[in-house]
């Protein structure tokens, strides 16, 4: 027979995991090919088995569900449940995820201890041989249980300070925390080593390891937690390392490192500001030079666009730079945005726009735009022109500065 | 922009899709679903428990909708559909012999081997005029020239009779055996080869697409909003080619249905449109059309037509286009040559993309997909594997990965994009402008381009089509969540309820929705008898080829318009609005609501069933008189669209009639084909040969008191059938008995036609007033018919003897026409008419079942002046007339070309399109029964 036939047939037989392992890449799987295929070969054959009448019954809840008719859906369910019975070892195999699941609903609902309890249900449970994948999904369980412990501990440290304790009582509860404590490291260490995104774990694992004084654990976890490749580039990572560094009061070299290799993951972070202030404070020339490279690129995103302390602190440090005598870092940081941003930034349509709205934003933006464009930009022309028209008084100072200093007529000269 | 502080835990753990060792595969199909609708505990202030929030539905209500299922927004078009192949077409029918195991095979065999019967002229006759050099078939002056010339007059006598059809005991003269050996192996294996290889790819191909057919990829409905608030315009394809590209303005009422304004400009386009995409950015109102192998990008004007701005031609067929959402004009186009440009009509094309290659893994797929991101100079480029960043100022080749069909979104095995779009735009929509949807035929992905490879959301979309369409819209409610539509090519519809604060992960707010499709919406037609029912079902169940949902300003409650469109060019809309939830005190906690979205998952059946108990139904919504009347009027004018041609009719001209003329007929025929094609009309019987007056044969004659059978045997047995039969035909009248006889035969034959055209439901008695004026079926009949007839007056004259007992055979068994039907009006309209091909053995009768698209796509200046001269008001912006200059210029690929001056887009003069069937006069109806 023929190729793809052949892979049609393989499609049809769902389940048939194994012997598709083969080769390493499968061919599209389409679910709707089934459907083709029963339009089809239903005219032979009129009675269908019971697995197909389940898998019938389990399409009609779910289209009962989405179309959120309850009633009816509870009906086909009872059908549904005789299926449980005929439940297979992988499914009870599943368990666990179930029992998580139920605990993170728990959890939702305020019943942390229901959940606890359930977590730790889960954390038991065996079936068979256990797969590595259910290794895995144990060591998350696991987290969880950790981020519950973290949550007493948390909750007894705030007893203990706010409680004027005697002695006695005082060092039960710290053992009582520190127990937590224990627990809850254990489990946290375990899954902050696995590759993922760990956000809640690695903040209560460092918020523990500070309170304990081990400031260099904790320095170490959100290292790696923001420099190991096998991790996702998660911007979080980088934030927290930031802010544990500022807390320590770590150099500004230190803190520019961190945040410089954040911008270049995330140039429109909005921590990126913060950044731009720290490399104007700095004394090195080239984290001048690039405090007007990270300014420019926070407004080369969409989202920043009306960011109102970009455009000022733009303005500003132009300002800066121009009376610096460091015009060519514009006209650098210029020379790859000039095809764009005039349409981006200063067309006709925002300048009426953003006048309308927000007229200290157009009022940055018009002396910006006049400072890269000249005078002759449609933007600069027409909110000076409007400017002028209400009498606003920084109107005439900033005609002025962007006749002097424009860096296209500097171009010229 | 905001980035949330605190996400989802999640592995990751890079591999290939369906990698079993990931725990996110092993949770996969209930993890996201469910787990993406809680929240992460809160870490700041662990003191104060996780507040569980008030759900979606007592918050802010229920997307309801007037009808029960959409309703007709335009009448249908002018044009007949037919769903084209399905399926049931290509599989094989038989029983299946293992039940258990069902297989389902193209039958390529079957195929053929009704092919090679049916059209064994067109299998073999290329085959046949390479050796016919070499072949005698009855020319006497050929076989004495050349001694290579081999003489098959006995051989042809040997075949004479019967027909073999695979019979092993069948007899075989020396000569026929002698030449199935010698030329079996040339006649069998080659065409078996050649045509069987063909075949088979087209059958691939044919298969391939109709399980995935990606030209639809984005939809091809546009709505572009007006300068007033209340307006706007709809942007959609229509006509049998999708070549038709309407405007059509619409008004808006905060409490009424949506209304069409006039009838909608159109522009005649020379490739069918498969995408539209609209965008109005900076007070622009912009729509980009992909089609084939053109790209155009029109501006509208709030009065006037659209103007044109420019038209991209390309060499590969273009897969993807899309509108920037933060420069006006600029556009990301992307070809199945790999390759990716930047498209703007102010600084033309730059190339940003080009690998031929899948990005992840190997995969013979060659569609890919361009998108924006945040960053205006940054594309996101999709192939079947993933998604990677493309930076327009640094062009190269391995940018980052933004989504990877493999474990880390913990894919399934098989599992791959369909789908992949920018969800931010410049609209003060409270979302980050970074997040990306990813569509796969499983599953709906939301990724963060801040935080590639992990999606932020995942939930398993179910649909059993594939989701080629989506949408985004604006929140209802400040603060509330934001709709998400999407759409499955077969008419599946959801809705998703995604909460995204700025520095929060989106999730899913409220249980997913299904949305009613077209043909949730036939129980608001009128019953029809089985034939009308068949053509209303098979319209309505037309694939899902365009989106568009509008939110209409200034409603007491918040409302959203969705426009669905069709493949057969119907434009549906349906009204939801969302209702405050009155139910939610009889509801019971606001826990129950979470736990209804447990329900969503198989494997949460028991805390699904306690919370179900307590959930009052939506309240059914039903059809309201108004809402059938507006099905009625629709359907009403859909039977009065003329039926389609059935795709394909067998040839009723063969070369066999043809070369078995004698010469002096000859040269009279090649005259009458050389005349026919001039003038671009059909071949017809007279031009031919003169009509010898005589009778059809009869057929078999019983036993009777004249025992003409008898007679006529003997004749035979002395090789004088001929001469008895010119001798009863001039010497004796027939009876009135075989008169009578011979006219029930041809009733008989007759209705026997009509019941085979199923299509034609024109027959059956109508519910409507004034029955359609639609051809019946006796046209086709006549067809047929009509050239029996004249190979009836051949055969007599030119056919050598020895076949005209095969013939006669044949054509007793064949139905004969009937003698007042014979006439062939339905060719009068020369115009309409052309023939396709200019080889004198191929032309068939019916040349094309799609007249207007041939004319479109015809390299005959003729047929251009052919089909505009019926249709004068509207004239193609393509037409190849020199005052209005080609749009789509003809220069070498992936050039672009400024606009015409002369664009010339008018209204459409009527709803009424010439067609063949349409401009044939009102035939008797047909006789039904016996």
């Amino acid at each position: 027979m023929d190729a793809f036939s052949e892979e049609l047939m393989g499609f049809v037989q769902k389940d048939n995991q194994v012997e598709a392992s083969k080769d390493p890449v499968p061919e599209i799987h389409l679910p709707w090919l089934s459907q083709h295929i029963q339009s089809t070969g239903s005219h032979g054959q009129k009675g269908t088995n019971f697995a197909q009448t389940t898998s019938i019954c389990l399409n009609f809840i779910q289209e009962a569900l989405l179309k959120h008719q309850w009633q009816r859906a509870s009906e086909f369910l009872q059908c549904y449940l005789q299926t449980l019975e005929d439940i297979n070892s992988q499914k009870r195999q599943m368990a666990p995820e179930i029992s998580l699941q139920h605990a993170l609903y728990l959890l939702h609902n305020g019943m942390v201890e229901d959940a606890y309890r359930n977590l730790n249900q889960a954390e038991s449970w065996r079936y068979g041989e256990m797969s590595a994948s259910q290794e895995k999904l144990i060591k998350l369980i696991q987290a969880y249980r950790g981020l519950l412990d973290y949550y007493t501990w948390s909750k007894k440290r705030t007893e203990v300070s706010s409680f004027d304790m005697d002695g006695f009582a005082t060092n039960a509860a710290t053992q009582d925390m520190h127990s937590y404590f224990r627990q809850a490291s254990v489990n946290l260490h375990e899954i902050i080593k696995i590759p993922g995104v760990w956000d809640t774990f690695v903040k209560s694992y460092v918020e523990m390891l500070e309170f304990y004084g081990d400031q260099d654990g904790a320095r170490q976890v959100l290292t790696d937690y923001a420099y190991d490749n096998n991790f996702p580039s998660n911007p979080n990572a980088h934030i927290y390392l930031y802010k544990f560094l500022k807390k320590e009061k770590a150099p500004e070299d230190k803190l520019i490192s961190v945040l410089k290799i954040l911008h270049q993951i995330v140039p429109s972070h909005k921590i990126m500001l913060e950044f731009h202030m720290l490399l104007k404070k700095s004394n090195k020339e080239e984290h001048h030079k690039l405090g007007l490279e990270v300014l420019l690129a926070i407004l080369d995103f969409s989202g920043c666009t009306e960011n109102i302390t970009a455009w000022s602190y733009l303005a500003k440090y132009l300002k800066q730079i121009i009376k610096g005598k460091h015009r060519e870092w514009v006209q650098e940081g210029w020379s790859s945005r000039k095809d764009w941003w005039p349409t981006f930034h200063f067309s006709y349509y925002l300048a009426k726009k953003n006048w309308k709205e927000n007229r200290i934003l157009a009022l940055k933006k018009a002396f910006t735009s006049g400072i890269l464009l000249g005078k002759g930009c449609k933007y600069f022309m027409y909110v000076s022109k409007q400017g002028h028209k209400i009498r606003e008084k920084s109107i005439k100072t900033m005609k002025k500065f962007v006749m002097k200093h424009n860096i296209l007529d500097s171009e010229e000269h | 922009m905001d980035f949330p502080d605190n996400l989802f835990p999640t592995f990751f753990l890079p591999g290939p899709p369906g990698l079993s060792d990931s725990p996110a595969s092993y949770l996969a199909p209930a993890w996201s679903d469910y787990m993406q609708l809680l929240k992460p505990p809160q870490t700041q202030d662990p003191s104060i428990n996780p507040q569980h929030e008030a759900s979606y539905v007592t918050k802010w209500g229920r997307w309801k909708s007037d009808t029960p299922g959409p309703l007709p927004f335009l009448l249908p078009g002018a044009d007949p559909w037919d769903p084209e192949l399905m399926s049931q077409d290509l599989l094989f029918r038989g029983r299946v012999k293992q039940p258990a195991r069902a297989k389902a095979t193209i039958d390529v065999i079957e195929q053929l081997n009704h092919f090679l019967w049916d059209h064994g002229d067109i299998a073999f006759g290329p085959l046949g005029m390479l050796l016919q050099e070499n072949f005698n078939l009855g020319e006497k002056k050929k076989s004495r020239k050349n001694k290579m010339v081999m003489n098959t007059e006995w051989l042809l006598r040997d075949l004479n009779g019967y027909q073999p059809k695979g019979c092993p005991w069948a007899h075989l003269s020396t000569r026929q055996r002698r030449f199935s050996l010698l030329g079996g192996t040339v006649l069998g294996e080659e065409v078996e080869n050649l045509l069987g290889g063909l075949l088979h790819e087209e059958l691939e191909t044919r298969w391939k697409r109709l399980l995935l057919d990606e030209a639809s990829t984005g939809g091809a409905l546009g709505w572009v909003p007006g300068a007033k608030p209340h307006h706007g315009q709809l942007v959609y394809p229509t006509g049998r080619a999708h070549d038709q590209l309407n405007f059509q303005k619409v008004k808006l009422s905060p409490t009424n249905e949506p209304q069409a304004l006039g009838d909608p400009s159109h522009i005649l386009l020379r490739g069918p449109v498969r995408q539209v995409v609209t965008r109005t950015i900076q007070g622009e109102a912009l729509v980009a059309v992909r089609s084939d192998h053109h790209c155009a990008l029109w501006k509208l004007e709030h009065r006037g037509p659209p103007e044109p701005l420019q038209v991209l031609e390309m060499e590969k067929e273009a897969t993807g286009i899309s509108l920037s959402p933060h420069l006006p004009g600029e556009l990301a186009v992307c070809t199945r040559s790999g390759a990716v440009c930047l498209w703007s009509p102010q600084h033309g094309l730059q190339q940003i993309h080009k690998d031929p290659e899948t990005f992840v893994f190997k995969d013979p797929s060659s569609w890919r997909w361009a998108d924006f991101t945040a960053h205006p100079r940054v594309l996101t480029v999709a192939d079947r594997t993933g998604l990677r960043f493309a930076d327009a100022r640094a062009p190269s080749d391995c940018g980052e990965l933004l989504f990877r069909v493999g474990a880390e979104a913990s894919c399934q095995r098989g599992e791959r994009v369909l789908l992949a779009q920018y969800l931010g735009t410049p609209d003060p929509l409270p979302l980050s402008p970074t997040l990306h949807l990813v569509c796969t035929q499983f599953s709906l992905y939301l990724l963060d381009e801040r935080l590639p490879l992990v999606p932020l959301l995942k939930w398993n979309h179910g649909l059993l089509s594939p989701p080629l369409l989506a949408q985004l819209l604006p929140p209802p409610y400040p603060e509330a969540p934001l709709p998400l539509l999407l759409g499955g090519l077969g008419g599946h519809l959801r809705m998703l309820h995604l909460s995204v604060g700025s520095g929060r992960t989106p999730q899913l707010a409220a249980p997913p929705q299904s949305l009613p499709s077209l043909i949730d919406s036939l129980p608001g037609f009128p019953v029809l008898e089985p034939h009308g029912q068949q053509l209303l079902q098979e319209r309505l169940r037309a694939p899902l080829t365009g989106l568009a949902a509008v939110v209409p300003p200034g409603c007491p409650s918040p409302t959203m318009l969705l426009f669905q469109l069709s493949a057969a060019g119907d434009v549906f809309y349906q009204r939801l609005w969302l209702q405050p939830d009155t139910s939610s005190e009889s509801a019971g906690s606001p826990s129950t609501d979470h736990a209804e979205d447990l329900g969503l998952n198989s494997h949460s059946q028991t805390s699904a069933t306690s919370s179900l108990g307590t959930v009052s139904e939506p309240s059914a919504v039903s059809w309201k008189p108004r809402a059938v009347a507006c099905c009625r009027r629709w359907l009403k004018t859909l039977l009065q669209v003329p039926p389609t041609l059935p795709s394909w009719t067998p040839p009723t001209f063969s070369q066999h009639h043809l070369r078995w003329l004698k010469e002096e007929n000859k040269g009279k025929v090649q005259e009458g084909l050389r005349a026919a094609m001039a003038e671009g009309r059909l071949l017809l019987q007279g031009d031919l040969a003169p009509l010898p007056p005589s009778d059809p044969p009869p057929a078999h004659e019983p036993f009777g008191t004249e025992d003409k059978l008898s007679e006529r045997l003997e004749a035979s047995w002395e090789r004088k059938g001929a001469i008895w039969w010119d001798g009863q035909r001039d010497g004796s009248r027939l009876p009135r008995k075989r008169q009578s006889r011979e006219k029930r035969r041809t009733q008989l034959s007759s209705s026997f036609s009509s019941v085979r055209s199923t299509s034609d439901f024109s027959d059956v008695n109508s519910p409507l007033p004034h029955p359609p004026k639609t051809p019946s079926p006796l046209h086709r009949m006549s067809e047929t018919s009509q050239s029996l007839e004249l190979s009836q007056e051949l055969w007599v004259k030119n056919i050598p003897r020895e076949r005209r007992q095969t013939l006669r055979d044949y054509l007793a068994v064949l139905p004969s026409p009937d003698s007042g039907n014979c006439s062939i009006p339905q060719f009068q309209n020369p115009s309409s008419q052309s023939l396709s091909t200019s080889e004198p053995g191929k032309c068939s009768v019916p040349c094309s079942q799609n007249p207007r698209t041939q004319t479109l796509f015809s390299p005959l200046p003729e047929s251009y002046s052919a089909f505009y001269s019926q249709n004068p008001n509207s004239q193609s912006l393509y037409s190849q007339n020199p005052n209005s200059q080609s749009l789509y210029s003809p220069e070498p690929a992936f050039n672009s070309v400024f606009h015409s001056q002369n664009s010339s887009i008018q209204k459409l003069p009527s709803r009424h399109t010439p067609s063949l069937a349409g401009s044939q006069p009102l035939r008797k109806k047909p006789r039904m029964g016996f």
